[in-house]
């Protein structure tokens, strides 16, 4: 019996040894499987063909690159919407800031230089306000302008390289001129009261002379890309100087200079509608009302000459290139011109709008109210002639029909010959506007006032007949003759404004009151009118600057420098719009942000 | 509900440029691309190269822009209709060819009366036509009412000594 145990305890011994046994290789294995194994050793086991084969690439593709040439990229691509696209938006934001910062200090110079001369303190308090919006903008303008330039030296760097080549000797003085005119606008605002008159004006003067010839630094680059000049055949520069006095520098400069002001006019004239309609007592809305009205005279006065600038600039453009230039009228670009007049059309009938509207504040202007009607006639007339394009979208029957692409009777309205006389008379109609709201309230005590009035009236009906002449003698001349109307027509217009408005300040000297102005007495749609002209401006400055740049279709350099990347193309006007639209919203949203800074001032002011 | 300032400014400003924008999407929408390469061969029949020579005038060439075929009224520039008869007479000793090869590389020698100089050379950019480019042109031009003479072999340009081509008195 005693040897049973004895067998048991042996077979389970034997049963755990092998268990342990079993146990102890399968640690062991683990323990060896997860062992270091120097990579010698690692390459020498696992060596086998397709080892081989990826470690001949990988040393091949090392060679490859250690001995790759360098060579200068073109373009580069911007994610989503594209390089175009992100460049075009950025230019236009730093173009739609730097204007405002170009205009604003130029007519609040005026403003102050008037309290100054009159003694009117409000003058000076208005000018103060307006140059509250500058400081956050001129910030804005340098950030976005520094954002631009990394963008087209990232995205198109050896376009870039090309400019560089040209305009190198104009960088450091754009540079030192910036800082220039930081200073003088920092010392302008944080200086306001605390220097003498004279001082503080002369520096705002500073602070405009250095601004603009930021302006004529800037624009000789954007004009070179349409009409180089000043480089040889193959595009190497001979004179940066003639590059930049190219054909149409001068046109933009004195163009820009005049759009500028009447845009900075209507986004300060807009400040002013929303602190309006924000106003809380009748004081605050009288002040506002006052602030808005001086930005909308601003604008308007700017923008009635535009057109005239426009029409240089356009000559110049035909005179450098007739190709462009009727690339610009006559082809891809001539419908552009079709939404150029709603734009404008609406900024002459908002002009209008608001004056007539501005007649309600004061006393005694019932007795012009009459005549709005005949002159929204006329506005309307001319509005409608400017829209109606040279040829219509219609069906092959209608087309057909027609017998041609343009209508049988409204086809002739689509031509330049009614289109300067639509514009010329709407000028002239707009100039009638404002004179009868200069001359509400007031009547003129001068003895020869009758003749006075008979000589306006003559002399405005003389240019509306010399531009109406002229307008219709166009259908029946060469084109070598109508080209050469326009001046006529423009000088006419530009002479009855000037006489009758020399008159009227003669004749309305020691005008006898027939009533008050009470300002901040308006209704309150008119100041949506303002945003609506600020709106209007913004955009048909973005359309206009599309206009300008797309004109070279697939040049950098028009006949030098030729765009060869995946955005070559000339998009829709559809396209086009949808990116200007969308330019504008940020444009304000900005903007908002800018008004609101602005009023925080205010605020801190009236909690002190 | 009385709704704040701010936001009553921000719909009005909303839907002036929306009106814009739908304004942008009324009017033909074209996009415009960089002209295409016509293909041209040495051995091209005439209708092959009056085809070629209408692809350039539509495209590359650019002359559609200023140019029209068969419109009458007061026009810009000269229309083409009948083109091809009319260039053997608009200058005494100039054949059609010279009087079409001269239009095109030095335009501003004669300017037809009534109209004003504005042709570009088209062998230089922006158009930059090349020779072979140029006299598919001309045999377009010449099928516009008159006989194809050109071909791809045609010398045209400079024009040949004594072929009238002397430049009228007075100009540079």
């Amino acid at each position: 019996m005693k040897g049973r145990p004895n067998a048991k305890i042996a077979v389970a011994s034997a049963v755990v040894v092998a268990l342990a046994l079993a146990a102890t290789v399968g640690i062991v294995r683990f323990v060896l499987s997860r062992e270091y194994r120097a990579p010698l050793r690692s390459d020498q086991a696992e060596q086998t063909p397709r080892v081989q084969a990826q470690q001949d690439e990988a040393a091949a593709q090392a060679k490859a690159d250690r001995e790759r040439p360098y060579s200068e990229e073109s373009y580069r691509r911007f994610p989503v919407v594209g390089s175009r696209v992100a460049v075009w938006v950025l230019a236009q934001l730093h173009l739609l800031f730097a204007a405002f910062v170009l205009a604003v200090p130029l007519f609040v110079l005026i403003i102050e230089f008037i309290g100054w001369l009159n003694g009117d303190e409000r003058y000076g308090e208005l000018a103060h306000e307006f140059t509250k919006l500058l400081s956050v903008s001129l910030s804005l303008t340098a950030s976005f302008g520094a954002f631009l330039l990394f963008m087209l030296v990232l995205l198109y760097p050896k376009f870039m390289n090309y400019l560089m080549h040209v305009f190198s000797p104009t960088f450091a003085p754009y540079v030192g001129l910036f800082f220039l005119e930081a200073f003088f606008l920092y010392t302008y605002y944080y200086g306001w009261g605390k220097f003498s008159a004279v001082t503080h004006l002369l520096l705002g003067l500073g602070l405009n002379i250095v601004g603009t010839a930021i302006m004529l630094i800037a624009n000789a680059w954007l004009t070179f890309m349409t009409t180089p000049a000043g480089i040889s055949e193959s595009g190497a520069v001979i004179s940066t100087m003639d590059a930049v006095r190219n054909y149409t520098w001068m046109p933009i400069n004195i163009h820009r200079m005049i759009a500028n002001v009447a845009f900075g006019g209507s986004v300060a004239a807009a400040f002013a509608a929303f602190k309006f309609l924000a106003a809380k007592t009748d004081a605050e809305r009288a002040h506002y009302d006052w602030m808005g009205y001086i930005g909308n005279f601003v604008a308007i006065c700017a923008f009635l000459p535009l057109p005239f600038a426009g029409y240089w600039l356009a000559s110049e453009i035909y005179a450098y290139s007739q190709t462009l230039g009727l690339t610009m009228m006559g082809g891809a670009f001539s419908w552009l011109f079709i939404i150029q007049a709603v734009l404008i059309g609406n900024l002459f009938l908002g002009a209008n709008y608001y004056l007539w509207l501005g007649m309600g504040r004061v006393q005694a202007s019932e007795r012009f109210q009459g005549y709005i009607k005949y002159l929204l006639i006329l506005i309307a007339l001319c509005f409608a002639v400017w829209a109606t394009p040279r040829s219509i979208i219609a069906t092959v029957s209608e087309t057909r029909a027609m017998g041609g692409g343009s209508h049988p009777q409204l086809g002739y309205l689509g031509v330049m010959s009614a289109k300067n006389t639509a514009v010329n008379i709407l000028i002239l109609t707009t100039y009638v506007s404002f004179l009868l709201y200069r001359r509400s309230g007031r009547t003129p005590t001068v003895s020869w006032a009758k003749l006075g009035n008979a000589l306006q009236v003559a002399i405005s009906l003389l240019a509306g007949g010399i531009v109406l002449f002229l307008g219709i003698y166009g259908y029946f001349v060469e084109a070598s003759v109508r080209i050469r109307l326009s001046v006529p027509q423009v000088g006419s217009v530009l002479f009855a404004m000037i006489a009758v408005t020399v008159i009227d300040v003669l004749m309305y000297r020691n005008a006898k009151s027939l009533g008050e102005t009470h300002w901040g007495r308006i209704h309150p749609i008119s100041q949506y009118v303002l945003i609506f002209l600020a709106v209007t401006f913004t955009w048909l400055m973005g359309l206009m600057g599309y206009v300008r740049s797309g004109l070279r279709q697939h040049w950098h350099v028009y006949g030098v420098v030729r765009d060869t990347s995946v955005d070559a193309f000339t998009p829709t006007l559809g396209y086009a719009t949808r990116v200007v639209s969308v330019t504008v919203l940020l444009f304000f949203l900005l903007i908002g942000i800018v008004f609101w800074l602005a009023s925080l001032s205010d605020h801190t002011k009236e909690h002190a | 509900m009385k709704v704040p300032v701010p936001l009553k400014i921000l719909g009005f400003t909303v839907a002036t440029t929306a009106f814009y924008t739908v304004v942008g999407q009324l009017v033909p929408q074209k996009e415009v691309h960089p002209p295409k390469q016509t293909a041209l061969e040495k051995e091209m029949t005439s209708d092959e190269l009056v085809k070629a020579g209408k692809e350039i005038m539509e495209g590359k060439g650019l002359c559609s822009t200023c140019h029209t075929i068969g419109k009458s009224g007061p026009l810009p520039f000269p229309d083409l209709d009948g083109i091809g008869a009319k260039a053997a007479t608009r200058r005494p000793g100039l054949s059609a060819v010279d009087y079409l090869a001269q239009s095109l590389y030095d335009p501003d020698v004669y300017i037809v009366p009534g109209f004003n100089p504005g042709m570009p050379v088209i062998d230089e950019p922006p158009i930059g036509l090349t020779d072979q480019e140029v006299l598919a042109l001309m045999a377009y031009l010449q099928s516009l009412g008159g006989q194809v003479t050109v071909t791809m072999e045609s010398k045209v340009w400079p024009l040949a000594e004594g072929s009238g081509a002397a430049p009228p008195a007075g100009r540079d």
